[in-house]
């Protein structure tokens, strides 16, 4: 039997390689991935066991904030530690460290890099130092307060030379330096696309973060004692009092390969997340053309068992024939995935993100579960087909024609029905107070009901969506119509990689609507303002507050305000303050004050949020302990409770509180409202000159700050619908697939047709408009489905504050257009095929 | 002879295969057929009859020679003319296999009109349909009807068009001997009644018997021609021409 099921996959070399392209590509986004996050991961950890070779011992404080996604904020170490460890026997060097925000402004007055999208723009200091992360490759290091050295790619991106004048803006304010040097961080131009602006330490400090203080310290031994005893030795002669530790070279590498590899594993397990919806989409078409060859040798299948083959050996050798697929289409997989992570890492070059040069790495885990998870899918896949096949009747040999038994059962209806019933009920539960979970519970199974149903809906949803086509295209969109529907379980099987790609998109599309409608309706109801300045910077570096300052004393503005955001701890949780001015914020930024007034904002005060009260059993008068990064505890007393949380989150606080301290603030936005009568050209031009001399923050218009902030939500979009991408080639290779072979067994109804009278392009429109179909089958159900997944998700966020859910008619326009595009261009090479059909053999063979 | 001709070959080789491994299929046969009679082509398997069928209908392409059907030299056709051909001025009757499964009986007897987006003639079609007693099957699909039921339904698609000519291959090889003769009967009176043209391939002296005429074909030349036939005269013609 093995023999047979060999002889019968290399008789049929074609087929081989139908069956294995659906493989091939669910498995080629698994290795690529696998092998991008591995490659990914190991050119970080060269970087920065390159970037702290020589680095013998690290000084930081202990004092550190761990905030919301990852963030921290540690406090700084006052710069006279540096005199103190270079004291100590074995240390050859020491560079005090800064690493803040700065912002490098481009010849044509536009920072560089790209806004809050691209990754982050810092200030450093660069110093000659044994232990140096920076490496002049061009002039030499900055010595003095107008001097600044740049990253190679930034030098590159803003086309200076050493010699040239460049603006940089700094939490100080915006200032122009002299280029002197141009440096290399270990082998890569910059790190990771981050741009750096390099500066002596005096002026580092003064510049961009407080004078007098240092982030953390760099010690270079000079080989007379290990890293651990100088390590240990600089600890001992750092008084407990400054709250500082020492690390070795090693472990500091350690630790931040580890904290880029935790967030590079994030984005592994996205990407490895959608490569397996890719592959689950892929085991449909997998299994529906197992289906299809089976049917189609139903009368080879019938004369084994007609000669005496076992019902077993039958199915046997269709289940050998999937090992074989399976291992042949997981290999080339594997090779075609390494060529994709290639293609993923030119793409991200391409998009500004300079990796350092490297070999891709194939980790062996890769390989392996690249090999067995093609493998368990292909051979599942196979497995009802096989056993079908095997118990065809030996009387089948006789038959005629080999059409696949289409027999739907009340059972599937019954089940299928079954399956959606539970699931509404659980999401009904949950509507009625029934805890998240369940939600996921819910759709899991009205989505395997509606798939389930497939079968059964497909018929009539098929003969429905091809009457348009009937009445445009007579009598071969009537055949297109009813071939389509003429066996629903494979149009069913075909469509429900459709199906689901189309319903994960419509959902996301339904989520990133409703949240623009919600972000659209906050901003709307708190910016009472005309114009706003905004920066991206979320979280690092933004706004000078000086320029709220300046903007209010425009004669053309009536009020303008900052606001931005504080990282402190409360009850030893990190926790975001949001910082306003309380003189200038009233009738621009509303956050809804119910209790209090504005002038109560003092630094000893702080205002929070309704639901924070409430949650909290907190009253005007009561006290919350707050630890700003310098470790400073100050006592707040509850001055004000407002409504509007949305944007102020829990606590709002005055920018004086960090007045007096080594903790920076900077402003996120600042809300513009203008004079009457100050026409929208005057207001602009007096604005964008406040905005132009600080070189960083962009002037829009009410309307078109609300769109961007609402906007922002395209990106998360886009990368999702980047990665659903891959679902759907393989729901269009499916559709390709399906056609091609049922071409393949309806040739001698083709050439009939030719033969009384069909031309090539009428031929070419039956097998178009049955992809049409199907491939719209798929997209309506799909699309049905997402709005409702996408209801769900959108219920299950509304403790997050998401409390509308917006239908998304747009993308659910867009989607159809696609379907039908792609159900067109699945139909291309299937339809020429059809042509090809041999007239003369299809209507001759009996 | 005084019958016009609706297809007429000239001359007509088929030839398979270069050199030593070369078959003529059709060697050099011109033959002709008039409007408004029934011809039989005869021959034992591997005589070409199917061969010289598929050439004269333009299924098939022939390696020498000229085939002219309704006054058009098909040679100079491009695929396309002589789909539309195939599809105009031309009916088929298959042995099996005639009918497109997903289309009803009515949508199978108009399938060449339906594709040519021609309303046809109405009268013309339901004198057809009742010829062929299908009156109560148009709405039926081909996997409801019987064998003999399909065959009548091809039998009335070849005449919907009202086509110059209709080529059977052995309309009735795959049914019982009553629905054979049954569908030979259509036949024969939409030649008398309906002034139709048919050339039917068959290896049945019986099925021959019906027509006006039987052409003889043997190792792809023309052996010789029976008029008026009867199935003795046609079993005589056979032996004698050594079958």
């Amino acid at each position: 039997m093995f023999r047979i099921a060999l002889k019968g996959i290399l008789g049929r070399k074609a087929r081989l390689v139908l069956t294995s392209l659906a493989v091939i590509l669910g498995t080629a986004f698994l290795s690529g991935t696998a092998v991008f996050s591995a490659t990914l991961n190991r050119t970080f950890d060269n970087l920065f066991s390159d970037v702290f070779r020589n680095i013998d011992a690290y000084v930081r404080s202990t004092q550190v904030i761990e905030a919301d996604f990852g963030a921290e904020e540690r406090q700084r170490l006052p710069q006279e530690l540096i005199a103190m460890i270079e004291e100590v026997p074995g240390v050859a060097d020491v560079q005090g460290d800064i690493q803040a925000f700065a912002r490098i402004v481009g010849k044509d007055g536009k920072p560089l890099g790209s806004e809050g999208a691209g990754p982050p723009t810092f200030g450093s200091v660069g110093e000659d130092f044994k232990g140096a992360l920076w490496t002049i490759s061009d002039g030499k290091f900055p010595e003095s307060s107008t001097e600044v050295a740049l990253d190679e790619a930034s030098a590159k991106a803003g086309k200076f030379v050493v010699g040239d004048k460049v603006k940089v803006v700094a939490q100080a304010g915006s200032r122009e330096f002299t280029l002197v040097g141009i440096a290399s961080y270990g082998d890569v131009r910059s790190p990771g696309g981050a741009t750096f602006a390099l500066f002596d330490l005096a002026t580092a400090q003064e510049f961009l973060a407080k004078p007098g203080f240092v982030d953390d310290i760099l010690i270079s031994g000079d080989g007379s004692v290990s890293d651990e005893d100088l390590a240990k030795a600089i600890n001992a002669a750092i008084p407990s009092s400054f709250n500082t530790e020492t690390l070795t070279g090693a472990e500091i590498t350690k630790e931040t390969q580890d904290q880029i590899g935790s967030a590079l594993s994030f984005f592994g397990i996205l990407l490895s997340t959608f490569s397996y919806i890719a592959l689950g989409v892929g085991s449909f078409v997998i299994y529906n053309v197992f289906s299809i060859s089976a049917a189609q040798r139903q009368r080879e299948n019938a004369l084994l068992r007609a000669i005496g083959a076992s019902k077993k050996q039958v199915t046997r050798a269709m289940l050998i024939e999937s090992v074989v697929v399976g291992l042949f289409g997981s290999i080339i997989g594997l090779f075609a995935g390494i060529g994709l992570s290639k293609a993923l890492s030119s793409l991200l070059k391409a998009a500004g993100i300079d990796l350092p040069s490297g070999g891709l790495v194939v980790p062996s885990s890769a390989v392996v579960n690249t090999i067995v998870v093609g493998l368990i899918v292909t051979v599942t896949s196979a497995w009802l087909p096989a056993r079908r096949a095997g118990r065809v009747p030996p009387l089948a040999a006789m038959r005629e024609t080999a059409i696949e038994v289409v027999a739907l059962t009340r059972r599937r209806t019954i089940f299928g029905l079954v399956l959606i019933a539970i699931g509404a009920a659980s999401i009904v539960a949950v509507t009625n107070g029934a805890s998240n979970t369940w939600l996921g519970f819910g759709i899991l199974f009205v989505f395997s009901g509606t798939i389930t149903l497939g079968p059964v809906i497909a018929r009539p949803v098929a003969l429905l969506l091809g009457r348009p086509a009937e009445t445009l295209r007579g009598v071969t969109g009537t055949m297109a119509r009813q071939n389509s529907a003429r066996n629903p379980k494979r149009t069913s099987r075909t469509a429900s990689p459709v199906l689901i790609g189309v319903a994960l998109v419509t959902a996301v599309a339904a989520l990133a609507a409703s949240i623009r409608t919600q972000i659209d309706g906050v901003f709307t109801e708190q910016f009472k303002g005309d114009y706003a300045i905004n920066t991206n910077a979320r979280g690092f570096g933004g706004l000078s507050p000086s320029l709220a300052d300046d903007i209010n004393a425009l004669p053309e503005v009536e009020r303008a305000t900052g606001f931005g955001l504080l990282t402190v701890k409360i009850e030893d949780k990190g926790q975001y303050l949001t910082t306003i001015n309380p003189a200038t914020v009233e009738g621009v930024f509303d956050i809804g004050l119910t209790s209090g007034k504005y002038s109560d904002l003092t630094p000893e005060t702080i205002f929070v949020s309704q639901k924070y009260a409430d949650n909290n059993n907190a009253k005007l008068g009561d006290s919350i302990a707050v630890t700003l990064v310098d470790a400073q505890v100050k006592t707040l007393t509850i001055a004000g409770i407002y409504e509007f949380d949305d944007l102020a989150g829990k606590y709002t606080v005055s920018r004086d509180l960090v007045k007096d301290s080594t903790v920076i603030s900077f402003d996120l936005g600042v809300y513009i409202k203008v004079k009457a009568g100050v026409s929208d050209a005057a207001a602009r031009s007096a604005l964008q000159a406040a905005v132009d001399k600080y070189g960083q923050g962009t002037l829009l218009s009410k309307r078109e700050y609300i769109d961007l902030q609402s906007g922002q939500i395209n990106q998360l979009l886009g990368l999702i619908y980047g990665l659903l991408f891959l679902s759907v080639i393989i729901a269009v290779v499916g559709i390709i697939i399906t056609l091609l072979l049922s071409v393949f067994e309806r040739q001698r109804e083709i050439g009939l047709l030719r033969a009384v009278g069909m031309t090539k392009s009428q031929v070419r429109t039956t097998v178009r408009w049955e992809s049409v179909i199907t491939s719209l089958l798929g997209a309506v159900v799909g699309i049905v489905l997402g709005v409702g997944l996408g209801w769900v998700i959108v219920y299950a966020l509304r403790d997050q504050g998401l409390s509308s859910f917006s239908v998304p008619v747009g993308s659910t326009v867009s989607i159809l257009i696609m379907a039908f595009i792609v159900g067109v261009l699945a139909a291309v090479y299937p339809a020429w095929r059809a042509t090809r059909v041999n007239l003369l053999s299809a209507i001759t063979t009996a | 002879m005084n019958n016009p001709s609706a297809a007429t070959a000239l001359n007509v080789s088929k030839i398979y295969g270069h050199g030593d491994s070369e078959v003529r299929a059709l060697d050099d046969v011109s033959v002709h057929f008039e409007t408004g009679k029934f011809t039989a082509i005869m021959g034992p398997s591997g005589s070409g009859k199917s061969t010289l069928m598929h050439c004269m209908a333009g299924l098939d392409e022939m390696t020498s020679g000229s085939v002219t059907i309704a006054d058009t030299d098909i040679a100079s056709l491009s695929d396309k003319e002589l789909t539309k051909l195939r599809r105009d001025k031309i009916g088929f009757v298959f042995q099996s296999f005639n009918l497109v499964p997903t289309l009803t009986a009515d949508e199978n007897i108009r399938l060449p009109l339906l594709l040519g987006n021609n309303k046809g003639n109405e009268e013309w079609i339901q004198k057809v349909i009742s010829t062929v007693h299908l009156q109560d099957r148009l709405s039926h699909r081909p996997s409801e009807l019987s064998g003999g039921q399909q065959q009548r339904v091809a039998v009335a698609r070849a005449l919907a068009s009202e086509p110059a000519i209709i080529f059977a291959d052995e309309p009735t090889g795959n049914l019982d001997s009553t629905t054979g003769t049954e569908i030979l009967t259509f036949m024969r009176k939409a030649v008398d009644d309906l002034g139709q043209t048919i050339v039917m391939v068959t290896h049945d002296p019986v099925s021959a018997s019906y027509a006006d005429r039987i052409v003889f074909l043997k190792d792809g030349k023309i052996a010789g021609e029976l008029l008026k036939p009867t199935p003795e005269l046609v079993l005589d013609y056979m032996k004698k021409l050594g079958h």
